[in-house]
Protein backbone atom coordinates (compact mmCIF):
# COMPACT_ATOMS: atom_id res chain seq x y z
CA UNK A 1 0.00 0.00 0.00
CA UNK A 2 2.69 2.28 0.99
CA UNK A 3 4.57 1.44 -2.20
CA UNK A 4 1.58 2.21 -4.63
CA UNK A 5 0.76 5.49 -2.48
CA UNK A 6 4.22 6.55 -3.29
CA UNK A 7 3.19 5.55 -7.12
CA UNK A 8 0.63 8.15 -6.92
CA UNK A 9 2.95 11.14 -5.15
CA UNK A 10 4.94 10.69 -8.04
CA UNK A 11 2.38 11.46 -10.51
CA UNK A 12 1.30 14.50 -8.64
CA UNK A 13 1.21 16.92 -11.07
CA UNK A 14 2.44 15.42 -13.96
CA UNK A 15 -0.94 15.67 -15.54
CA UNK A 16 -1.37 12.15 -16.11
CA UNK A 17 -4.86 11.80 -14.86
CA UNK A 18 -5.86 15.74 -16.96
CA UNK A 19 -3.81 13.42 -19.44
CA UNK A 20 -6.49 10.71 -19.20
CA UNK A 21 -9.30 12.78 -19.34
CA UNK A 22 -8.37 14.65 -22.24
CA UNK A 23 -8.43 11.80 -24.16
CA UNK A 24 -12.12 10.87 -22.47
CA UNK A 25 -12.73 14.31 -23.61
CA UNK A 26 -12.45 13.81 -27.62
CA UNK A 27 -14.58 10.83 -27.44
CA UNK A 28 -17.07 12.82 -25.07
CA UNK A 29 -16.84 15.26 -28.70
CA UNK A 30 -17.34 12.51 -30.67
CA UNK A 31 -20.01 11.37 -28.87
CA UNK A 32 -22.12 14.60 -28.82
CA UNK A 33 -21.31 15.22 -32.46
CA UNK A 34 -21.90 11.29 -33.99
CA UNK A 35 -25.25 10.96 -31.75
CA UNK A 36 -26.36 14.48 -32.06
CA UNK A 37 -30.26 14.63 -33.29
CA UNK A 38 -31.28 10.54 -33.29
CA UNK A 39 -33.90 9.14 -34.93
CA UNK A 40 -36.80 7.36 -33.87
CA UNK A 41 -35.25 4.58 -34.74
CA UNK A 42 -31.84 4.72 -33.21
CA UNK A 43 -33.61 6.16 -30.15
CA UNK A 44 -35.19 2.59 -29.53
CA UNK A 45 -31.82 1.02 -30.13
CA UNK A 46 -30.00 3.46 -28.44
CA UNK A 47 -28.26 1.52 -25.05
CA UNK A 48 -27.15 -1.28 -27.27
CA UNK A 49 -25.56 1.45 -29.93
CA UNK A 50 -23.73 3.18 -27.30
CA UNK A 51 -21.96 -0.33 -26.34
CA UNK A 52 -21.37 -0.80 -29.85
CA UNK A 53 -19.70 2.63 -30.69
CA UNK A 54 -17.68 2.37 -27.28
CA UNK A 55 -16.28 -0.80 -28.26
CA UNK A 56 -15.38 0.65 -31.48
CA UNK A 57 -13.68 3.69 -30.36
CA UNK A 58 -11.79 2.10 -27.50
CA UNK A 59 -10.46 -0.68 -29.93
CA UNK A 60 -8.99 2.22 -31.59
CA UNK A 61 -8.10 4.82 -29.22
CA UNK A 62 -6.74 2.34 -26.10
CA UNK A 63 -3.96 0.73 -27.26
CA UNK A 64 -2.30 4.16 -27.99
CA UNK A 65 -4.35 5.99 -24.46
CA UNK A 66 -2.58 3.11 -22.57
CA UNK A 67 0.91 3.47 -24.31
CA UNK A 68 0.68 7.02 -22.81
CA UNK A 69 -0.22 6.04 -19.69
CA UNK A 70 2.34 3.04 -19.26
CA UNK A 71 4.82 5.71 -20.50
CA UNK A 72 3.68 8.14 -18.16
CA UNK A 73 4.03 6.05 -15.01
CA UNK A 74 7.67 4.76 -15.64
CA UNK A 75 9.24 7.40 -17.72
CA UNK A 76 9.84 8.92 -14.54
CA UNK A 77 12.03 6.34 -13.29
CA UNK A 78 13.97 6.75 -16.35
CA UNK A 79 14.67 10.13 -16.21
CA UNK A 80 15.55 10.06 -13.03
CA UNK A 81 17.66 7.09 -12.98
CA UNK A 82 15.56 6.06 -9.91
CA UNK A 83 16.00 1.61 -10.36
CA UNK A 84 19.27 1.06 -8.62
CA UNK A 85 18.16 3.46 -5.55
CA UNK A 86 14.65 2.40 -5.15
CA UNK A 87 16.16 -1.28 -5.01
CA UNK A 88 17.74 -0.84 -1.72
CA UNK A 89 14.60 0.47 -0.50
CA UNK A 90 12.26 -1.86 -1.84
CA UNK A 91 11.88 -4.94 -3.98
CA UNK A 92 12.09 -4.67 -7.80
CA UNK A 93 8.47 -6.92 -7.85
CA UNK A 94 7.16 -4.66 -5.49
CA UNK A 95 7.88 -1.35 -7.14
CA UNK A 96 6.57 -2.87 -10.61
CA UNK A 97 3.31 -4.30 -8.90
CA UNK A 98 2.59 -0.89 -7.67
CA UNK A 99 3.05 0.64 -10.82
CA UNK A 100 0.38 -2.37 -12.54
CA UNK A 101 -2.24 -1.51 -9.63
CA UNK A 102 -2.02 2.22 -10.01
CA UNK A 103 -2.77 1.99 -13.69
CA UNK A 104 -5.20 -0.13 -13.43
CA UNK A 105 -6.97 1.85 -10.55
CA UNK A 106 -6.23 5.13 -13.05
CA UNK A 107 -7.97 2.77 -15.69
CA UNK A 108 -11.22 2.24 -13.89
CA UNK A 109 -11.66 5.64 -12.87
CA UNK A 110 -11.52 6.39 -16.92
CA UNK A 111 -13.86 3.50 -17.88
CA UNK A 112 -16.16 4.28 -15.49
CA UNK A 113 -16.47 8.22 -16.17
CA UNK A 114 -16.91 6.98 -19.90
CA UNK A 115 -19.58 4.82 -18.75
CA UNK A 116 -21.09 7.72 -16.73
CA UNK A 117 -20.91 10.39 -19.48
CA UNK A 118 -21.79 8.16 -22.15
CA UNK A 119 -25.22 6.56 -19.93
CA UNK A 120 -26.22 10.83 -18.98
CA UNK A 121 -25.98 10.97 -23.19
CA UNK A 122 -28.47 8.42 -23.38
CA UNK A 123 -30.45 9.77 -21.11
CA UNK A 124 -30.26 13.46 -22.31
CA UNK A 125 -30.96 11.80 -26.11
CA UNK A 126 -33.59 10.24 -24.88
CA UNK A 127 -32.86 6.62 -25.66
CA UNK A 128 -35.84 4.65 -24.97
CA UNK A 129 -36.13 2.66 -21.54
CA UNK A 130 -32.92 2.27 -19.47
CA UNK A 131 -29.44 0.51 -20.10
CA UNK A 132 -29.20 -3.07 -19.46
CA UNK A 133 -27.96 -3.45 -16.49
CA UNK A 134 -26.65 -6.97 -17.15
CA UNK A 135 -24.97 -6.34 -20.03
CA UNK A 136 -23.31 -2.85 -19.17
CA UNK A 137 -21.97 -4.35 -16.25
CA UNK A 138 -20.58 -7.51 -18.33
CA UNK A 139 -19.36 -4.96 -20.68
CA UNK A 140 -17.65 -2.81 -18.22
CA UNK A 141 -15.56 -6.10 -16.49
CA UNK A 142 -14.48 -7.30 -20.23
CA UNK A 143 -13.66 -3.84 -21.39
CA UNK A 144 -11.62 -2.99 -18.55
CA UNK A 145 -9.74 -6.19 -18.71
CA UNK A 146 -9.27 -5.68 -22.16
CA UNK A 147 -7.65 -2.56 -21.82
CA UNK A 148 -5.48 -4.18 -18.54
CA UNK A 149 -3.78 -6.13 -20.83
CA UNK A 150 -3.06 -3.54 -23.07
CA UNK A 151 -1.80 -1.74 -20.05
CA UNK A 152 0.39 -4.33 -18.76
CA UNK A 153 2.34 -4.64 -22.11
CA UNK A 154 3.02 -1.11 -22.75
CA UNK A 155 3.99 -1.25 -19.08
CA UNK A 156 6.32 -3.87 -19.70
CA UNK A 157 7.79 -2.29 -22.73
CA UNK A 158 8.11 0.97 -20.65
CA UNK A 159 9.64 -0.42 -17.79
CA UNK A 160 12.58 -2.45 -20.18
CA UNK A 161 13.51 0.51 -23.04
CA UNK A 162 14.57 3.97 -21.36
CA UNK A 163 13.49 5.23 -25.34
CA UNK A 164 9.97 5.59 -24.88
CA UNK A 165 9.63 6.00 -28.67
CA UNK A 166 9.62 2.10 -29.08
CA UNK A 167 6.52 1.50 -26.41
CA UNK A 168 4.79 4.28 -28.14
CA UNK A 169 5.08 2.92 -31.77
CA UNK A 170 4.43 -0.29 -30.10
CA UNK A 171 1.05 0.91 -28.96
CA UNK A 172 0.01 3.14 -32.53
CA UNK A 173 1.09 -0.53 -34.45
CA UNK A 174 -1.53 -2.12 -31.91
CA UNK A 175 -4.56 0.82 -32.85
CA UNK A 176 -3.81 0.21 -36.28
CA UNK A 177 -4.02 -3.44 -35.83
CA UNK A 178 -7.22 -3.42 -33.30
CA UNK A 179 -9.01 -0.90 -36.32
CA UNK A 180 -7.81 -3.65 -38.95
CA UNK A 181 -9.09 -6.33 -37.44
CA UNK A 182 -12.13 -5.12 -36.46
CA UNK A 183 -12.76 -5.31 -40.73
CA UNK A 184 -11.31 -8.95 -40.82
CA UNK A 185 -12.82 -10.88 -37.99
CA UNK A 186 -15.65 -10.74 -35.15
CA UNK A 187 -13.11 -11.58 -32.70
CA UNK A 188 -9.47 -12.17 -31.84
CA UNK A 189 -7.13 -14.10 -29.89
CA UNK A 190 -4.67 -11.17 -30.31
CA UNK A 191 -3.87 -8.79 -27.29
CA UNK A 192 -4.94 -5.76 -29.44
CA UNK A 193 -8.40 -7.52 -30.67
CA UNK A 194 -9.84 -7.68 -26.56
CA UNK A 195 -12.10 -4.63 -27.04
CA UNK A 196 -13.69 -6.48 -30.80
CA UNK A 197 -13.64 -9.94 -28.54
CA UNK A 198 -15.48 -8.26 -25.67
CA UNK A 199 -17.66 -6.31 -28.00
CA UNK A 200 -21.34 -7.91 -26.61
CA UNK A 201 -23.45 -5.88 -29.22
CA UNK A 202 -22.91 -6.27 -33.20
CA UNK A 203 -24.90 -4.78 -35.86
CA UNK A 204 -26.15 -5.59 -39.14
CA UNK A 205 -26.38 -3.02 -42.09
CA UNK A 206 -29.24 -3.20 -44.10
CA UNK A 207 -28.12 -1.81 -47.67
CA UNK A 208 -31.35 -0.70 -48.63
CA UNK A 209 -33.41 0.33 -45.96
CA UNK A 210 -30.31 2.15 -44.62
CA UNK A 211 -31.38 1.07 -41.38
CA UNK A 212 -28.84 -0.52 -38.41
CA UNK A 213 -30.09 -2.68 -36.65
CA UNK A 214 -27.81 -3.73 -33.49
CA UNK A 215 -28.67 -6.64 -31.36
CA UNK A 216 -26.50 -8.85 -28.31
CA UNK A 217 -24.03 -11.28 -30.04
CA UNK A 218 -24.07 -15.19 -29.07
CA UNK A 219 -20.47 -16.14 -28.57
CA UNK A 220 -19.41 -19.15 -30.41
CA UNK A 221 -16.99 -21.70 -29.11
CA UNK A 222 -14.06 -19.86 -30.87
CA UNK A 223 -15.30 -16.62 -29.67
CA UNK A 224 -15.54 -17.61 -25.94
CA UNK A 225 -12.12 -19.00 -26.45
CA UNK A 226 -10.66 -15.12 -27.75
CA UNK A 227 -12.79 -13.79 -24.62
CA UNK A 228 -10.76 -16.39 -21.98
CA UNK A 229 -7.52 -15.02 -23.54
CA UNK A 230 -8.07 -11.81 -22.70
CA UNK A 231 -7.59 -13.24 -18.85
CA UNK A 232 -4.15 -15.60 -20.47
CA UNK A 233 -2.66 -12.32 -21.26
CA UNK A 234 -3.21 -10.63 -18.33
CA UNK A 235 -1.27 -13.15 -16.48
CA UNK A 236 1.14 -13.92 -19.03
CA UNK A 237 1.97 -9.89 -19.24
CA UNK A 238 2.06 -9.73 -15.69
CA UNK A 239 4.35 -12.53 -14.97
CA UNK A 240 6.60 -11.56 -18.31
CA UNK A 241 6.85 -8.00 -17.27
CA UNK A 242 7.68 -8.79 -13.66
CA UNK A 243 10.01 -11.54 -14.19
CA UNK A 244 11.86 -9.23 -16.97
CA UNK A 245 11.97 -6.07 -14.69
CA UNK A 246 13.08 -7.76 -11.43
CA UNK A 247 16.25 -9.12 -13.69
CA UNK A 248 16.91 -6.77 -15.75
CA UNK A 249 20.14 -4.62 -14.59
CA UNK A 250 19.18 -1.16 -12.89
CA UNK B 1 19.89 27.65 -48.12
CA UNK B 2 21.74 29.85 -45.07
CA UNK B 3 24.78 27.84 -44.28
CA UNK B 4 23.54 27.98 -40.50
CA UNK B 5 20.63 26.44 -41.68
CA UNK B 6 22.64 23.33 -43.56
CA UNK B 7 24.47 23.50 -39.97
CA UNK B 8 21.87 22.53 -38.36
CA UNK B 9 19.90 19.99 -40.16
CA UNK B 10 23.69 18.41 -39.85
CA UNK B 11 23.31 18.41 -36.34
CA UNK B 12 19.93 16.95 -36.17
CA UNK B 13 21.18 14.30 -38.73
CA UNK B 14 24.21 13.63 -36.14
CA UNK B 15 21.89 13.57 -33.09
CA UNK B 16 19.26 11.23 -35.07
CA UNK B 17 22.07 8.55 -36.53
CA UNK B 18 21.75 4.80 -35.36
CA UNK B 19 18.55 5.61 -34.10
CA UNK B 20 15.61 3.46 -34.54
CA UNK B 21 12.76 6.27 -35.38
CA UNK B 22 12.80 5.44 -39.11
CA UNK B 23 11.27 2.04 -38.11
CA UNK B 24 7.38 3.64 -37.28
CA UNK B 25 7.61 4.74 -40.77
CA UNK B 26 8.69 1.46 -42.10
CA UNK B 27 6.23 -0.65 -39.69
CA UNK B 28 2.82 1.16 -40.07
CA UNK B 29 2.67 1.84 -43.78
CA UNK B 30 3.32 -2.32 -43.93
CA UNK B 31 0.23 -3.07 -41.59
CA UNK B 32 -1.76 -0.61 -43.40
CA UNK B 33 -0.32 -2.55 -46.79
CA UNK B 34 -1.43 -5.51 -45.60
CA UNK B 35 -4.24 -5.27 -44.07
CA UNK B 36 -5.97 -2.66 -46.76
CA UNK B 37 -4.38 -5.00 -49.59
CA UNK B 38 -6.53 -8.14 -47.89
CA UNK B 39 -9.76 -6.23 -47.52
CA UNK B 40 -9.02 -5.24 -51.39
CA UNK B 41 -8.81 -8.65 -52.53
CA UNK B 42 -11.90 -10.28 -50.65
CA UNK B 43 -14.26 -6.97 -51.76
CA UNK B 44 -13.85 -6.74 -54.99
CA UNK B 45 -17.20 -6.90 -55.91
CA UNK B 46 -17.75 -3.71 -54.46
CA UNK B 47 -14.62 -2.13 -54.98
CA UNK B 48 -14.44 -1.99 -58.70
CA UNK B 49 -12.20 1.02 -59.54
CA UNK B 50 -8.88 -0.91 -59.05
CA UNK B 51 -6.23 1.51 -58.34
CA UNK B 52 -7.94 4.10 -56.95
CA UNK B 53 -9.62 1.29 -54.50
CA UNK B 54 -6.71 0.19 -53.75
CA UNK B 55 -5.38 3.67 -53.05
CA UNK B 56 -8.26 3.96 -50.82
CA UNK B 57 -7.73 0.80 -48.90
CA UNK B 58 -3.95 1.14 -47.93
CA UNK B 59 -4.36 4.89 -47.12
CA UNK B 60 -7.71 5.31 -45.37
CA UNK B 61 -6.90 4.46 -42.11
CA UNK B 62 -3.25 5.46 -42.09
CA UNK B 63 -3.42 9.01 -43.27
CA UNK B 64 -6.68 9.74 -40.90
CA UNK B 65 -5.67 8.35 -37.75
CA UNK B 66 -2.15 7.04 -37.96
CA UNK B 67 -0.01 9.60 -39.44
CA UNK B 68 -0.64 12.53 -37.28
CA UNK B 69 0.28 10.10 -34.37
CA UNK B 70 3.38 8.91 -36.10
CA UNK B 71 4.41 12.68 -37.33
CA UNK B 72 4.13 13.35 -33.73
CA UNK B 73 6.33 10.09 -32.39
CA UNK B 74 9.07 11.41 -34.53
CA UNK B 75 8.30 15.60 -33.87
CA UNK B 76 9.23 14.34 -29.89
CA UNK B 77 12.02 12.07 -30.83
CA UNK B 78 13.78 15.12 -32.76
CA UNK B 79 13.09 17.51 -29.09
CA UNK B 80 13.72 14.54 -27.02
CA UNK B 81 17.45 15.56 -26.27
CA UNK B 82 16.68 19.13 -25.52
CA UNK B 83 14.49 18.09 -22.83
CA UNK B 84 17.06 15.76 -21.09
CA UNK B 85 19.09 17.19 -18.27
CA UNK B 86 20.70 20.83 -19.19
CA UNK B 87 20.40 20.21 -23.15
CA UNK B 88 18.94 23.14 -23.32
CA UNK B 89 21.35 25.49 -22.54
CA UNK B 90 24.15 24.31 -25.42
CA UNK B 91 20.96 24.09 -28.00
CA UNK B 92 19.90 27.66 -27.03
CA UNK B 93 23.66 28.82 -26.97
CA UNK B 94 24.68 27.69 -30.24
CA UNK B 95 25.87 30.07 -32.51
CA UNK B 96 23.35 29.81 -35.24
CA UNK B 97 19.62 31.70 -35.08
CA UNK B 98 16.58 30.86 -33.37
CA UNK B 99 14.99 30.34 -36.91
CA UNK B 100 18.10 28.10 -38.41
CA UNK B 101 17.62 25.69 -34.94
CA UNK B 102 14.16 25.27 -35.70
CA UNK B 103 14.38 25.20 -39.23
CA UNK B 104 17.01 22.09 -38.98
CA UNK B 105 14.51 20.33 -36.79
CA UNK B 106 11.60 20.87 -39.54
CA UNK B 107 14.15 19.91 -42.22
CA UNK B 108 14.61 16.60 -40.78
CA UNK B 109 10.70 16.12 -40.40
CA UNK B 110 9.37 17.12 -43.25
CA UNK B 111 12.63 14.68 -45.37
CA UNK B 112 11.14 11.73 -43.16
CA UNK B 113 7.41 12.67 -44.22
CA UNK B 114 8.83 12.42 -47.77
CA UNK B 115 10.33 9.06 -47.26
CA UNK B 116 7.46 8.07 -45.84
CA UNK B 117 5.00 9.03 -48.43
CA UNK B 118 7.51 7.36 -50.59
CA UNK B 119 7.51 4.23 -48.96
CA UNK B 120 3.69 4.07 -48.41
CA UNK B 121 3.49 4.98 -52.39
CA UNK B 122 6.28 2.03 -53.09
CA UNK B 123 3.89 -0.66 -51.39
CA UNK B 124 0.98 0.97 -53.04
CA UNK B 125 2.87 -0.17 -56.31
CA UNK B 126 3.74 -3.59 -55.18
CA UNK B 127 0.77 -4.21 -53.78
CA UNK B 128 -1.06 -3.32 -56.87
CA UNK B 129 0.75 -5.53 -58.78
CA UNK B 130 1.20 -8.71 -56.41
CA UNK B 131 -3.00 -7.78 -57.09
CA UNK B 132 -2.11 -8.65 -60.65
CA UNK B 133 -3.90 -4.71 -61.24
CA UNK B 134 -2.78 -3.40 -64.96
CA UNK B 135 -0.71 -0.62 -65.86
CA UNK B 136 0.26 1.88 -63.40
CA UNK B 137 -1.46 4.07 -61.03
CA UNK B 138 -3.17 7.03 -62.50
CA UNK B 139 -1.50 10.71 -62.53
CA UNK B 140 -3.92 11.68 -60.32
CA UNK B 141 -2.62 9.14 -57.74
CA UNK B 142 0.91 11.00 -57.75
CA UNK B 143 -1.35 14.33 -57.37
CA UNK B 144 -2.08 12.84 -53.69
CA UNK B 145 1.26 11.67 -53.13
CA UNK B 146 2.47 15.35 -53.30
CA UNK B 147 0.13 17.27 -51.98
CA UNK B 148 0.14 14.14 -48.68
CA UNK B 149 4.14 15.55 -48.52
CA UNK B 150 2.30 19.53 -48.42
CA UNK B 151 -0.21 18.31 -45.64
CA UNK B 152 2.09 16.36 -43.39
CA UNK B 153 4.32 19.25 -43.57
CA UNK B 154 1.65 21.35 -41.47
CA UNK B 155 1.21 18.19 -39.09
CA UNK B 156 4.92 18.77 -38.59
CA UNK B 157 5.02 22.50 -37.84
CA UNK B 158 2.24 21.43 -35.33
CA UNK B 159 3.72 19.00 -33.58
CA UNK B 160 7.09 20.08 -33.12
CA UNK B 161 5.59 23.56 -31.50
CA UNK B 162 3.74 21.18 -29.20
CA UNK B 163 6.71 18.94 -28.73
CA UNK B 164 9.15 22.17 -27.74
CA UNK B 165 7.02 22.80 -25.69
CA UNK B 166 5.52 19.59 -23.31
CA UNK B 167 8.01 17.84 -22.00
CA UNK B 168 6.57 14.55 -21.69
CA UNK B 169 7.32 12.11 -25.22
CA UNK B 170 3.80 10.43 -24.79
CA UNK B 171 1.81 13.54 -24.50
CA UNK B 172 2.42 14.99 -27.88
CA UNK B 173 1.60 11.77 -29.43
CA UNK B 174 -1.97 11.56 -27.49
CA UNK B 175 -2.32 14.99 -28.78
CA UNK B 176 -1.29 13.68 -32.31
CA UNK B 177 -3.70 10.74 -32.64
CA UNK B 178 -6.53 12.88 -30.85
CA UNK B 179 -5.97 15.41 -34.07
CA UNK B 180 -6.57 12.75 -35.72
CA UNK B 181 -9.19 11.24 -34.71
CA UNK B 182 -10.79 15.53 -34.85
CA UNK B 183 -9.96 15.67 -38.32
CA UNK B 184 -12.34 13.02 -39.08
CA UNK B 185 -15.08 15.16 -37.74
CA UNK B 186 -13.87 18.16 -39.89
CA UNK B 187 -13.33 16.79 -42.98
CA UNK B 188 -16.92 14.94 -42.47
CA UNK B 189 -18.33 18.57 -42.05
CA UNK B 190 -16.47 19.89 -45.11
CA UNK B 191 -13.98 21.90 -42.68
CA UNK B 192 -11.08 20.09 -43.36
CA UNK B 193 -9.41 22.39 -45.12
CA UNK B 194 -9.41 24.86 -42.18
CA UNK B 195 -8.40 22.25 -39.85
CA UNK B 196 -4.44 21.40 -39.76
CA UNK B 197 -4.89 17.87 -38.80
CA UNK B 198 -7.02 16.92 -41.60
CA UNK B 199 -4.69 18.30 -44.45
CA UNK B 200 -2.50 15.61 -44.93
CA UNK B 201 -5.66 12.80 -45.51
CA UNK B 202 -6.86 15.16 -47.49
CA UNK B 203 -3.88 15.65 -49.66
CA UNK B 204 -3.65 11.83 -49.59
CA UNK B 205 -7.23 11.53 -50.90
CA UNK B 206 -7.37 8.68 -48.72
CA UNK B 207 -11.24 8.78 -48.59
CA UNK B 208 -11.45 9.40 -52.54
CA UNK B 209 -8.96 9.56 -54.78
CA UNK B 210 -11.13 11.30 -57.54
CA UNK B 211 -11.60 14.14 -55.20
CA UNK B 212 -11.92 17.27 -56.55
CA UNK B 213 -9.22 19.06 -53.93
CA UNK B 214 -8.96 23.02 -54.64
CA UNK B 215 -5.59 22.73 -54.40
CA UNK B 216 -5.21 26.56 -54.41
CA UNK B 217 -6.66 26.77 -51.21
CA UNK B 218 -5.28 23.86 -50.23
CA UNK B 219 -2.11 24.94 -50.72
CA UNK B 220 -2.73 28.86 -49.06
CA UNK B 221 -3.88 26.82 -46.23
CA UNK B 222 -1.38 24.33 -45.19
CA UNK B 223 1.65 27.67 -46.02
CA UNK B 224 -0.71 29.60 -43.56
CA UNK B 225 -0.63 27.24 -40.35
CA UNK B 226 3.09 26.74 -41.84
CA UNK B 227 4.08 29.99 -40.97
CA UNK B 228 2.00 29.87 -38.21
CA UNK B 229 3.22 27.64 -36.30
CA UNK B 230 7.07 27.94 -37.33
CA UNK B 231 6.66 31.50 -35.75
CA UNK B 232 4.77 30.35 -32.81
CA UNK B 233 7.99 27.95 -32.38
CA UNK B 234 10.45 30.26 -32.83
CA UNK B 235 9.49 32.67 -30.71
CA UNK B 236 8.85 29.91 -28.05
CA UNK B 237 12.54 29.42 -28.73
CA UNK B 238 13.72 33.35 -28.25
CA UNK B 239 11.27 33.01 -24.37
CA UNK B 240 12.22 29.67 -23.74
CA UNK B 241 13.86 28.66 -19.87
CA UNK B 242 15.55 26.00 -18.81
Amino acid sequence: MKTLGLEFYKIKRRKVILTMLAFLGVQALWGLWALNDPKDWELASGWMSLLYSLSVLDGIMLPTVMSVLASRLADIEHKGNTYKQLETLRSAGSLYHAKAVCGLIILTGMILAQFAFFIFLGYCLGYTGNPDTKYYLLSFVLKLASNFVLFLLQLALSMLFANQMIPLVAGLCGSMVALLLMFVSTSSFLPWGGNLSAALVRMDWNETTRVITYYYRTFSPRETVDVIFIFVWIIVFYTMGRYLFTHREA
Amino acid sequence: MNLSVLKTIKAERLKLRRSPVWLAFFILPVISAFFGTANYTLNQGILKSEWYSLWTQHTLFLCYMFMPALIGTYCSYLWRLEHMRSNWNSFLTAPVSFLSLYLGKFVQAAMMIAAGNLWIFFLYLLCGKICGLPGLPPAAVLACFGCGILGGMVVCCVQLALSMRIRSFAIPIGIGLAGGIGGLLFTNKGLGLYYPYSLYSLGMRANNPKLKLDTGVFAISCIVYMILFSLLSVSGLKRHEN
